[in-house]
């Protein structure tokens, strides 16, 4: 025993060597000391595609079910469409981890809305005071903005479906650099090259938007998951789909199958698999 | 194949069976967050004796996908409220949409408390001025974008300035920027400014006389502008979708649409 | 710190320095239509003051020039303020800073004095006791403020602070109208100012400045006083 109380207890660093902090985090004392912070430079465990489309009283969203660790289908029931009240769904693709912060600060959010308005979802003339989807894509583009300029960036590409004040069919997409744009049909990641233009020539433009049913839109939005099951090496075949509605509100599916498979072509296809000659 | 004996050579140290290949945090990452991207389209803007018309393709690009076939990049500054209404002053910006969009904002921000501040609509002339110190300030991360303001200044004449991303600015008789700004200010400097065009009856050879350039009327400079991005559209694939136009004079800011190929 | 206010809710320092203003030396100002004339009384306490280095009126800006009466060196401050206020929007909107703009600018300052609503450090212990004339020509033509140590100000068309100013707003209030020229409101406001003070007025114990378009804030040199001086005599005042 020794006058240090602060040392009692401690392994002795002449017999053990000193502690060494490593594995901390660099707040208390980890990696090696004077190299500074470093903040996410890549995604780690990531979501693919998100896809969307507006329709004639609303919009549907979807995306599929996995989190991939690199190539590593890491996990199978990660659900990347988050409601954040009856007149908006956001969708997810990119980094988890970002996500689930997004989804986090989208909670906090809702809470401070509904505190000041009404939280009844029933109550018609709460709508007014309801943030609308419109305001929602604001505040996330405003997020993502922000972290970039500070170089640290969220690490997603999402999409905000549902209505404005006035309850119009809105769709917009945000992404890390904190680019906005927004279109009848849109789609992330490998989305954007292989679903876009089949949504594309379901929808060519917002009249088109304006005359398609609720039907159609599932259609078009379910066929183009297929494409990108059969075609995207970090998708799955289990999906969420959610339909916000002027009518319905919000109708959230968490873990659909992906139906009418045909793998047909893929027998036709040379130089990979099973085939010798 | 030197590389597959280099793991484990005799040493006193212990020594592990994963690799124990020293790495330094110090050295050059593969790969670093960069925080601008390039969105397409193109803008253009003309001056003329009493108004100002400055046009932009609604396309916004990334890489070879379309994000889609209207985003804006004609911004009305000043006004009333969140439409700006009563608006005698557009701002354009092509380059990096998002640095587009708050450079926007700004710029839209600083003209209203102009006028709570100081009770009166801000002229171009200072509207070009502060444009330029918002993006000056802002030199060592700028706003990735190429911006062109118009309106009519305080003797009814329009006025054009156009800006570099770190805010050197110039006014001018046109300018054209983004994508296709090496297809349409050639063609502008022969047609507005009537570079290389001489006077046939001025003399032999050498010694014609250069045609003195002249405010252009309204309907010939909506033609040059559409003229300009039909023929920008052809030649660039980030140009196209549609075109927006708006042009400034006294009484307001008259806005059109058209559209443009979608190849 | 505690702010006293009376039972009618008025702060006690800030009555106390409009008080202190009515004992400070008289201060004139006069528009018309062709420019504003500034005038203040100089006050030569002891024959072996050097009466150059008594500073009444000063320069703002090209356009904007500044009489005060009361306590000068609290005008230093708000005077450098205006100062810096109209450099900075020359810088950023290359264009002339506006009278009222100017003037809102100063009285921005007045009220700064005691801790925030949320605690916020003082930087001022006690209001300004300092009133000011601000004259000065923009776009909307040539302009005449007076701004209070309340942070107030009011435009006028002719004012007068400082320990004459009952006299002397009298006085303009039955000479003033609106066709004076801008020689005549020379005259008008040496005038006024002999009736209110104590000395004999002379060239060397009054000060003249005027604020015009073609050019701008200029202070009356010793020959022009003279001038203005022998018009006044041979005007029979």
């Amino acid at each position: 025993m020794n006058h240090l109380p602060q040392a009692w207890g401690r392994p002795r660093d002449d017999v053990y060597g000193a502690y060494n902090p490593h594995y901390l985090p660099h707040s208390h004392g980890g990696h090696q000391a004077g190299h500074p912070n470093q903040h996410t430079q890549s995604p780690i465990v990531t979501g693919t595609s998100v896809l969307a489309v507006k329709y004639n009283s609303g919009v549907v969203i979807a995306a599929d079910n996995l989190a991939s660790y690199g190539s590593l289908a890491r996990f199978t029931d990660v659900h990347r469409l988050k409601v954040f009240n009856k007149k908006a769904v956001v969708g997810f693709g990119g980094d988890v981890s970002d996500m689930q912060y997004l989804d986090r600060l989208l909670l906090s959010l809702h809470v401070e809305e509904n505190y000041a308005g009404s939280g009844d979802v029933d109550d018609k003339e709460s709508d007014v005071a309801l943030m609308s989807a419109k305001n929602l894509h604001t505040y996330l583009s405003k997020v993502m903005y922000k972290r970039r300029s500070e170089f640290n960036p969220l690490w997603n590409a999402l999409l905000v479906a549902g209505l404005t004040e006035s309850n119009e069919p809105f769709l917009a997409s945000a992404d890390l650099l904190g680019t906005t744009f927004s279109a009848p049909t849109l789609a992330t990641g490998f989305g954007a090259h292989l679903a876009q233009p089949i949504l594309r020539r379901v929808v060519p433009d917002e009249e088109a938007s304006k005359a398609l049913t609720r039907e159609k839109a599932v259609e078009a939005v379910k066929e183009c998951m297929k494409v990108l099951f059969y075609r995207d090496a970090r998708s799955m075949n289990e999906y969420s789909i959610a339909i916000v509605d002027k009518e319905s509100g919000v109708d959230l599916k968490l873990d659909e199958k992906l139906e009418g498979q045909s793998w047909a072509f893929a027998d036709r296809i040379r130089g990979y698999g099973t085939q010798t000659a | 194949m030197a590389s597959l004996f280099s793991a484990s050579l005799p040493s006193s140290d212990p020594s592990y069976s994963f690799n124990q290949a020293p790495t330094t945090a110090s050295e050059p990452r593969q790969h670093a967050f960069y925080p601008y991207t390039d969105n397409g389209g193109s803008t253009l803007g003309i001056s003329g004796a009493d108004f100002t018309i400055i046009a932009g393709d609604t396309r916004s690009t990334s890489g070879y996908n379309i994000n889609t076939r209207y985003a804006p990049k004609l911004f009305k500054i000043g006004g009333d409220g969140p439409n700006n209404e009563n608006a005698r002053i557009v701002l354009s910006v092509v380059g990096f949409a998002a640095d587009g969009r708050a450079l926007k904002e700004r710029l839209d921000t600083v003209v209203k408390m102009y006028k709570y501040q100081h009770g009166k609509d801000i002229s171009v002339h200072a509207c070009a001025q502060r444009l330029s110190h918002l993006l000056y300030n802002k030199r060592f991360f700028p706003f990735y974008v190429t911006a062109i303001l118009g309106g009519v200044d305080d003797e009814g004449k329009g006025a054009l300035y156009s800006y570099d991303p770190v805010g050197s600015y110039e006014r001018e008789q046109c300018r054209a920027a983004g994508a296709a700004a090496s297809l349409i200010m050639p063609f502008l400097d022969n047609q507005v400014n009537l570079k290389n065009q001489y006077d046939p009856n001025s003399g032999p050879g050498l010694e014609k006389k250069p045609r003195e350039a002249q405010p252009l009327p309204r309907e010939t400079v909506e033609q040059l502008v559409k003229d300009a991005f039909t023929s920008a559209v052809e030649r660039h694939i980030e140009v196209g979708d549609g075109l927006q136009t708006m042009i400034i004079t006294k009484d307001g800011i008259q806005e059109t649409y058209s559209p443009l190929k979608k190849d | 710190m505690f702010i006293a206010r009376s039972e009618y809710g008025r702060l006690f320092q800030v009555e106390y320095s409009l008080e202190a203003i009515k004992l400070g030396s008289t201060a004139i100002g006069v528009s018309t239509a062709a420019g504003v004339i500034l005038g203040v009384e100089k006050r030569i306490t002891s024959t072996l003051l050097e009466t150059s280095s008594v500073e009444k009126i000063v320069e703002i800006d090209r356009h904007i020039g500044c009489a005060m009466s009361g306590l000068q060196a609290d005008a230093r401050s708000m005077i450098e303020h205006a100062r810096v206020t109209s450099q900075s929007h020359e810088f950023h909107y290359n264009e002339r800073l506006g009278v009222e703009s100017c003037t809102q600018a100063i009285c921005d300052l007045a009220l700064r004095f005691g801790e925030g609503a949320e605690g916020e450090e003082s930087i001022m212990s006690r209001p300004f006791g300092v009133a000011l004339l601000i004259a000065g020509y923009d776009e909307e033509g040539p302009s005449l403020y007076h701004a209070e140590p309340s942070g107030t100000f009011y435009r006028y068309d002719a004012k007068a602070i400082g320990s004459g100013s009952e006299g002397a707003q009298a006085e303009l209030q039955n000479e003033f109208h609106k066709s004076l020229t801008l020689e005549e409101a020379e005259v008008l406001v040496l005038k006024t100012l002999k009736q209110v003070m104590e000395e004999k007025l002379d060239s060397n114990n009054v000060q003249l400045a005027s604020v015009t378009r073609d050019k701008g804030f200029r202070i009356h040199t010793d020959e022009e006083m003279a001038g203005v001086v022998s018009r006044l005599e041979g005007s029979g005042a």
